[in-house]
């Protein structure tokens, strides 16, 4: 066991001795400065080094410190539940580990929303007591919102994008791996803050607040900088493998609609994430190094921050729910065995949406104080996007009608998405009318609005995701009716919970508050129970999950019928993929078209034929 | 059934249930009680984006389940749909409309701003300045030269011009029955107007209240103070009272 996890413990006496050169350091350099060392500044940068000596013993020395240096390199073949616990470069097991972390650390932020709802059964209740409640509530957000960015694009999208272009892996797997091994620092950062006093500044982070409060928030700004390096290099990653990597005959206009959807996605998260880091790094110099980014009485801005900050995070929404599109469209056109309605209208709605989405931020900020004549444009571009996004709309209902809908569990989670993220686009747009948003900013229904679009769309989109290719990545069969349960109770309990997020919103209860005025005591004592009801459901999941993978039926290659090239090979996928490299020769979703080949077996063992 | 069937049920019931959701949405207040001009404006906004919003959301709300019912099954289909790829009317239609809803929001939005941000600009205006620090609000009356945390007293029918500040971290100065909100910023001086046009007070209904809006640590949740709204002839007496005990 011990051996087993070796590079996992190395990785981890790697970090603390790097830990240790840079406290040391930082101590040096402060005495050196004449100021007395104090805590942030040496733990910034013990951090700093901590992180490398984590990456270099658990996998970097090995995959790449090794060859560079001409020393011989090791290759230790193993196949079995060791290389979830490596430094692996096979992207079908970068999926898993992506898509196992995330999942548990869904649960565990899903239980901080069991604490949240506690503490607001009641007004003037104190469970939590106020700084506990805004440290829970903060967390939640934080680890919610890695969650919705990740697990997506670092789970399926490695999993599966290969497979539907037909590629042997992604186009770096090595990045891939270093991708996926900076994130458990991140995990590791948010949960260690609870013993720096935690961070109570929600996950928008704005300062003056974040500069002043306890050192918590300190680790909170060095992880979400971290986790936007495992951002950009898998946005990096994804486009080069669709640019570089598809399979012979796999032209644009045949791509499956997922990998699109993860294009658009890979697309912000290279160009946007930088912004953020920005955004956050100033917050830890005025933190670490007393600058004044963001100190009014220095002649700092405030609201320097909102803008920067939402340059990325308003983009960010659309990493977290173009790739819960592109999802739940392939699930869509599979299971009404249909073409894929108004596919090309799909991708060019897609790539409008990324460029939108750049241009949308400050209707985050259309109370924040910013200019008056900044208002009016900002909010007709936020409606603009309510256009290209309801292609997706137009697609998923052509689709469906006259379908031969197999109403299978990830069918019902894919139409559980379309009528959740109807109402969250629908509350969107008194979000982006500037009149309304006035009343309704920093409320609950900002609160309900974002959970309809974040868990009512992302989040079903997962469960969709997870349930079709469960036989796929585990090469068993999950327990259906256990799944249709899920859905139903997970349904329900989720649009009861939320509508009733909206109620309390128009009635004046703000968003971030560990207690309310007593006259909301009922609704939301309402809710709170509602919300119990609904983790109850992720109890069946797990379950359903767990018993499945250890103890499922074996599963077919492909149970589903469905035409792209991911069924076509065995399940689980060998470790090459393709034992036949394939070669497209037809659109994937052309169902009923009388003679339409999606894909034939190329020439053995060769990389394709050149055509 | 034939195509046409089902598409001639499918806009009946849309039809019907649209009819039903616009009424709803017209008769059922749920917004707390306006107490400003502005929101007057904003409810008025409210409702006729809910009116808008009803029968977009009643096309899905009607075709998912019928869809589902008519169409789906619960075993593997044994026969693939119809190649349907595409359909060149319904797609410009549905471009068209959404576009011309957008535009048609943007510029309703665009007028009802105007008038929320100017209607109270005038002059007589009663100017309030709103300071928020952890985890209070101060607010000073420059004209009448009083200064009070415990309350915020405004006078009926009069516009106000509140300039607000902030001095520790950004908060938020929200009157949820005024409907307005501005962020209080440090280093900012940051105006909302607003016209009062009923009396009220905290104790007879909770949304005259000063809500901090804006995540501000600790006590951020009961940063709040009562707001009464007067008669003018109450307001100068309450004024006075105040100058004669400083």
């Amino acid at each position: 066991m011990a051996l087993a996890l070796m590079p996992l413990i190395r990785g981890v006496v790697f970090a603390a001795a790097g830990f240790a050169i840079g406290g040391v350091l930082a101590a040096l350099i402060s005495m050196l400065a004449g100021v007395p060392p104090s805590i942030e500044p040496l733990f910034a940068m013990g951090y700093l080094l901590a992180l490398i000596g984590w990456l270099l013993g658990v996998g970097l020395w090995e995959t790449w410190g090794r060859e560079w240096f001409g020393l011989p390199v090791k290759h230790e073949a193993v196949d079995d539940w060791r290389r979830y616990f490596r430094f692996t470069t096979d992207h079908k097991v970068i999926g898993v580990q992506y898509l196992v972390t995330f999942i548990v650390l869904f649960l565990l932020a899903g239980l901080l929303a069991v604490l949240m709802r506690l503490q607001l059964m009641a007004p003037g209740q104190t469970i939590l007591g106020p700084n506990e409640y805004n440290i829970v509530m903060s967390l939640h957000g934080i680890i919610m919102i890695a969650v919705a960015v990740a697990t997506i694009i670092g789970g399926f999208a490695n999993f599966a994008l290969p497979l539907l272009i037909g590629a042997e892996d992604v186009a770096f797997p090595r990045v891939n791996a270093l991708s996926y091994w900076v994130v458990p620092p991140v995990a590791v950062l948010l949960i260690a803050s609870l013993f720096f006093g935690g961070f109570d500044s929600g996950w928008t982070a704005y300062p003056p607040l974040s500069v002043l409060n306890a050192s918590g928030q300190l680790l909170f700004l060095l992880a979400f900088i971290t986790f936007g390096l495992s951002s950009i290099l898998g946005g990096l990653n994804f486009l080069a493998t669709v640019i570089l990597l598809r399979a012979p005959g796999m032209t644009w206009g045949r791509l499956p609609i997922f990998v699109w959807s993860i294009f658009c996605a890979a697309l912000i998260s290279l160009t946007a994430t930088q912004f953020v880091a920005t955004a956050l790094l100033t917050v830890v110099l005025d933190r670490v190094l007393g600058m004044s980014f963001y100190n009014a009485a220095e002649g700092g801005a405030p609201l320097l921050y909102q803008h920067l900050f939402w340059f990325y995070s308003h983009p960010a929404v659309y990493i977290m729910v173009i790739p819960g599109f592109g999802l739940v469209l392939e699930v869509i056109t599979h299971f009404s065995r249909k073409p894929l309605f108004a596919y090309k209208l799909v991708v060019a709605g897609f790539l409008s949406i990324v460029g939108l989405s750049f241009i949308v931020w400050a209707h985050h900020l259309f109370t924040s104080g910013m200019q008056d004549f900044l208002h009016i444009p900002f909010m007709v571009v936020t409606e603009l996007i309510s256009v290209p996004t309801g292609l997706v709309f137009l697609s998923a209902l052509g689709t469906i009608w006259l379908g031969r809908l197999w109403l299978t569990t990830p069918m019902l989670f894919a139409l559980g998405f379309v009528f959740n993220f109807l109402i969250g686009g629908i509350t969107g747009i008194f979000l982006a009318d500037v009149m309304t948003d006035i009343h309704f900013q920093d409320t609950y229904f900002v609160v309900a609005h974002f959970h309809y679009t974040i868990v009512g769309g992302e989040v079903f989109a997962i469960m969709a995701g997870i349930y079709y290719w469960f036989p796929k990545i585990t090469g068993r069969m999950y327990h259906e009716k256990l799944g249709q349960i899920h859905f139903w109770w997970m349904f329900l309990g989720f649009n009861v919970t939320t509508l009733a997020m909206f109620w309390v919103g128009l009635q004046g209860m703000n968003r971030r508050v560990a207690d309310y005025p007593a006259p909301l005591g009922g609704a939301n004592m309402f809710i709170s129970i509602v919300a119990f009801v609904l983790a109850g459901s992720f109890v069946i999941f797990v379950y359903n999950m767990v018993n499945s993978w250890v103890r499922g039926p074996r599963a077919a290659a492909n149970p589903w019928r469905a035409r792209t090239l991911e069924w076509q090979i065995s399940s689980p996928p060998p470790v090459e993929n393709f034992p036949q490299p394939p070669r497209v020769v037809g659109h994937p979703y052309h169902y009923g078209v009388p003679g339409s080949v999606h894909a034939v077996a190329g020439v053995a063992g060769g990389s394709g034929d050149g055509g | 059934m034939k195509v046409k069937t089902h598409g001639m049920i499918v806009a009946l019931i849309w039809a019907a249930a649209t009819a039903v959701g616009v009424v709803l949405a017209r008769s059922v207040g749920i917004l707390p009680s306006p107490a400003s001009y502005e929101a007057h404006v904003i409810d008025s906004a409210m409702t006729l984006l809910t009116v808008l919003s009803v029968p977009v959301f009643m096309l899905v709300v009607v075709l998912v389940p019928y869809s589902m019912l008519m169409f789906g099954r619960s075993g593997e289909p044994e026969e693939d749909g119809p190649p349907i790829e595409g359909h060149h009317t319904i797609e410009v239609l549905w471009i068209g409309i959404t576009s011309a809803l957008v535009l048609f929001l943007a510029g309703y939005g665009a007028v009802g701003l105007t008038e929320i941000r100017t209607h109270a600009a005038g002059e007589q205006q009663l100017v309030v300045q709103a300071q928020g620090s952890r985890w209070f609000w101060e607010f000073t009356y420059p004209e009448q030269s009083i200064r009070t945390k415990e309350e915020l007293v405004l006078p009926v029918g009069r516009p106000v011009r509140f300039e607000v500040t902030a001095t520790d971290v950004v908060h938020s100065f929200w009157v949820p029955a005024f409907r307005m909100k501005i962020d209080a910023v440090p280093g900012m001086v940051t105006t909302v107007h607003v016209t009062p046009d009923q009396t009220g007070t905290y104790r007879d209904d909770f949304h005259f209240r000063v809500q901090c809006a804006e995540l501000c640590g600790l006590a951020h949740a009961n940063m709040t103070v009562p707001v009464t709204v007067m008669e003018q002839r109450q307001f100068d007496a309450w004024v006075a009272q105040k100058i004669a005990s400083r």
